[in-house]
């Protein structure tokens, strides 16, 4: 895709925990430049996926490179480099949120005093409250703001706006595109489609720490599926039988389907001469994603195969 | 329809409005008596066994009355009474007198910061994590939680005043006195849960609850110091204090009920502005402002040393506080000890070896007061493990701070923090000493150089846990507290025990010269050392090689 080496790189990693699995070759690969979106359901393996790339943890197999050095044995060098927002901040209690911010700054070398100004403006944090009675959205954006007011090329972010609320969710979003516009990489990790894809040039799915998908959005289209719930002046009941439409049910003038990305256009051409009084259309959630493609299949092994099957 | 009449009835404002402020505080006193079922109970037997310990322990101590006599000394002087109390009833000390006089002031302490520990933890601490506004949701009455904590603190009182009570019947000693010192131990246990019951909404944080009710219970002790210092039986000073209150009782000797009045209605007044600010406020908010800290950090704190100062420096300066009051207090015995030196009873001479029973004493306490010191550090050690497990190093490992220079940092505040509490602490013990002497003699640099002569001793102990730190870090914490705990067993009772003489080498507080006794022996001080420097290295070793861990 790029003649640039990755800036993450990682090939058949395996990462064991007792008799848990948490990484099950593993392989992932992030350009230059690139926002990363790495969704997956709780406990499939992002963050454990985080701490390897940041060296604090050691795979028990595989490679794994960030700049191409090893993240275990120059993680100094390479944590000027980058910065890290795990998804859940614990902070010094005895601090206040801007000496915390202050202090990763400071370690992390010279910093911009107005970015980081601006960004505690933007974010709407108080600095002088002490971190012991931040709310976790509040600490998160403690951390949120020390990482991206760093000097760094690379951003590792760990579910980082699962405690913030939708205001700060923008806010966060415009931030992100204004990194990846200044040429920051990005590997954000989420459970949550939308966030993800509103942000991501790429996306990743993990699940039962392997990777299951990969690729840009309108290549991983065919995955997402959108429910949608009209109401018309005249029975759409014969929406079923359309291409593309799935567990179509019809109650009097309410009627429930589910529309693969794809056919979304030539539904909607059907739908709209039937009078449409309400409409509501929700984005698939990941776990109806993974539901739907890998539900029966509970153990990790088959996947692979579902995705080759998928690919090809 | 006739169910929505009955719901509407319930919530209209009705005669019983004053009751429904009530509503459910005994399901919450219950649900509370749930959660404390442990906790409260450690809490109380505690007390009552060390009740038990005091009033039959002394008993021990000395023959007979004629013998207690001349150890009164011990009580009456000013630094005992600073220390202790008015010390009522010394002229003529029986077992009982010695109990009240001596012992019974700890026992009021226990209780009170039983109360308001318990007390904060069920409102302010409620309030703080969110459950209460959980609670509050469902049919509780606005007051129904503050009463239920109340109770609950009381039946705690209760339970601790039967308990002293029964400890001090078993010990023999006169039942009139014996209720009355019970009875002002749960006194001072209301006053303070009353305190507590005004700083828990005062404040936004159950730390910073707890702190100011905790202060109070400090001020009370400090303002009777001074009164009970400047005379036997206290004089007026001694009577702002509500801990002071509970001693002008004068147990077993003049059995004043008084003061006890005094506690309790206090304790009413103080619950009832306890209520009256309480309804001047939302639930989760407090009534004085959070004071708002810093909005930039001090240059310091960019550095890993800066870190790791801003999280040791604070349990660092708690022990080294209360370490360096003990010392000043040791110290302070010093001229009574020889006054007493040639009355002891067989069991201090035995303890306190040496030509000068003084220095022997000296001697005792600076393995003591090392014993603390490594114990501090031994804490200091537990809170960097849990940092490590509670995430917060591994955000500023993802700073460009090496493993090595997070650990080096964290050592190095560590080290300088207890080479700092060894010398404060010989340094009080040694002026407190030198100020109570009537001998004109060189002792000053002695008792200084007693204490920092423990150092290695300290060092060994930090070497051992952090070699586990490194390799073992699930056991480092708990074999550190092991060593502690198995160092003052057999720096205590070693002596007495007729054990194989590995369990005396085993014990590391027990290897360095009796200095100022004997004269200090190079051996043990470069072994200790090399033992201590040895640890940190190796633990360096595994810090490097594994994995950061996270709960």
């Amino acid at each position: 895709m790029s003649e640039n080496p990755p800036v993450i790189y990682a090939q058949d990693l395996v990462k064991q925990f007792g008799s848990v699995r948490a990484l099950d070759n593993l392989s992932l690969s992030i350009a230059p430049g690139e926002v990363h979106g790495f969704l997956g359901p709780n406990g499939s393996g992002k963050s454990t996926t985080m701490r390897v790339l940041l060296g604090l943890l050691r795979p028990d197999s595989g490679t794994v490179n960030l700049f191409g050095r090893d993240p275990w044995r120059d993680a100094v060098e390479l944590h000027k480099r980058l910065a890290y927002v795990p998804g859940d901040v614990e902070l010094w209690p005895n601090l206040t949120g801007g000496e915390v911010i202050d202090m990763f700054l400071r370690l992390r070398g010279s910093y911009n005093r107005s970015r980081r100004d601006e960004l505690i403006e933007r974010f709407d944090l108080d600095p002088r409250k002490k971190t012991r009675t931040y709310s976790k959205g509040n600490r998160q954006k403690v951390a949120l703001i020390s990482a991206l007011a760093a000097d760094v090329d690379l951003l590792l972010l760990d579910e980082p706006t699962a405690g913030l609320d939708p205001l700060m969710e923008v806010v966060f979003q415009q931030v992100i595109k204004e990194a990846a516009s200044n040429g920051h990489s990005v590997l954000l990790s989420s459970h949550i489609l939308a966030q993800v894809e509103a942000l991501s040039d790429r996306i990743s799915i993990i699940r039962a720490g392997h990777i299951v998908e990969s690729g840009t959005l309108s290549e991983l289209r065919h995955m997402t599926r959108t429910t949608i719930e009209a109401e018309t002046a005249q029975p759409a009941g014969f929406l079923g039988e359309l291409d593309g439409v799935h567990d179509a049910r019809s109650e009097g003038e309410r009627t429930v389907f589910e529309v693969d990305g794809e056919h979304v256009q030539q539904v909607m051409d059907r739908l709209a001469p039937l009078g449409i009084r309400s409409i509501v259309a929700h984005p698939p959630t990941l776990e109806q994603l993974l539901m739907r493609h890998y539900g029966d299949d509970l153990h990790g092994r088959g996947v692979e195969d579902a995705t080759a099957k998928k690919v090809s | 329809m006739s169910s929505t009449a009955t719901v509407s009835a319930r919530h209209a404002p009705s005669p019983e409005a004053s009751e429904s402020t009530l509503h459910d505080t005994w399901t919450l006193l219950r649900f509370m008596l749930r959660r404390d079922r442990i906790r409260l109970t450690l809490w109380v037997l505690g007390i009552g066994v060390m009740a038990f310990y005091f009033a039959n322990a002394i008993q021990g101590i000395a023959e007979d009355e004629a013998e207690l006599a001349q150890m009164a000394g011990m009580f009456t002087d000013p630094v005992g009474r600073l220390m202790t109390g008015p010390a009522f009833g010394m002229d003529e000390p029986t077992f009982e007198r010695f109990f009240s006089a001596g012992y019974v002031l700890f026992i009021y302490i226990l209780i009170a910061l039983m109360s308001v520990f318990t007390l904060v933890r069920h409102t302010r601490a409620e309030e703080q994590t969110g459950r209460a506004e959980l609670v509050r949701a469902n049919v509780v009455g606005r007051h129904a939680t503050l009463t239920a904590a109340l109770l609950l603190v009381a039946a705690a009182n209760a339970a601790t005043a039967v308990l002293v009570c029964l400890a001090a019947l078993v010990g023999g000693f006169d039942p009139a006195g014996t209720v009355l010192v019970a009875a002002a131990g749960a006194g001072v246990g209301l006053f303070f849960s009353g305190a507590a019951a005004i700083t828990a909404q005062l404040s936004e944080s159950s730390r910073g609850a707890s702190g100011m009710a905790g202060g109070l219970i400090g001020l009370s002790y400090v303002i009777r110091m001074g009164g009970d210092m400047a005379e036997q039986g206290g004089n007026a000073l001694s009577w702002f204090s509500p801990l002071g209150w509970s001693q002008q009782t004068a147990p077993y000797v003049e059995d004043r009920w008084g003061p006890v009045l005094l506690l309790i209605g206090g304790a009413a007044l103080l619950v009832l502005l306890g209520y009256w600010l309480s309804t001047k406020r939302d639930v989760g908010a407090s009534l004085m402002p959070t004071r708002p800290g810093r909005r930039d950090a001090r240059p310091a704190l960019g550095t890993p040393v800066g870190v790791a100062a801003r999280v040791l420096r604070g349990g660092l300066r708690a022990w080294g506080i209360a370490l360096v009051l003990s010392g000043m207090m040791f110290g302070g015995y010093a001229q009574a000890l020889v006054d007493a030196a040639g009355d002891l009873p067989e069991e201090f001479a035995q303890i306190f070896t040496g030509e000068s029973i003084m220095l022997g004493y000296m001697a005792c306490m600076a393995v003591f007061m090392a014993l603390f010191t490594a114990a501090a550090g031994v804490s200091a050690l537990t809170q960097m493990r849990g940092e490590e497990v509670r995430g917060r190093a591994e955000l500023t490992l993802s700073a460009p701070v090496g493993r090595t220079g997070w650990l080096a940092a964290h050592l190095s505040v560590l080290l300088v923090g207890l080479a700092l509490i060894l010398v404060l602490v010989g340094l009080g013990t040694a002026a407190a000493a030198v100020a109570v002497l009537e001998d004109d003699g060189d002792y000053f640099g002695e008792l200084l150089l007693a204490t920092i002569h423990q150092g290695p001793a300290v060092l060994a102990v930090v070497g051992i846990v952090v070699a586990l730190f490194g390799w073992f870090p699930r056991a480092a914490s708990l074999v550190g507290w092991l060593i502690i705990g198995y160092c003052a067993f057999m720096t205590n009772f070693g002596r007495l025990l007729e054990v194989p003489e590995l369990m005396h080498d085993a014990n590391l507080f027990g290897h360095l010269a009796e200095y100022p006794v004997e004269e200090v022996s190079w051996t043990p001080v470069l072994v200790l050392t090399g033992l201590g420097l040895v640890g940190i290295l190796i633990g360096f070793v595994g810090w490097n090689r594994r994995e950061i861990n996270r709960a």
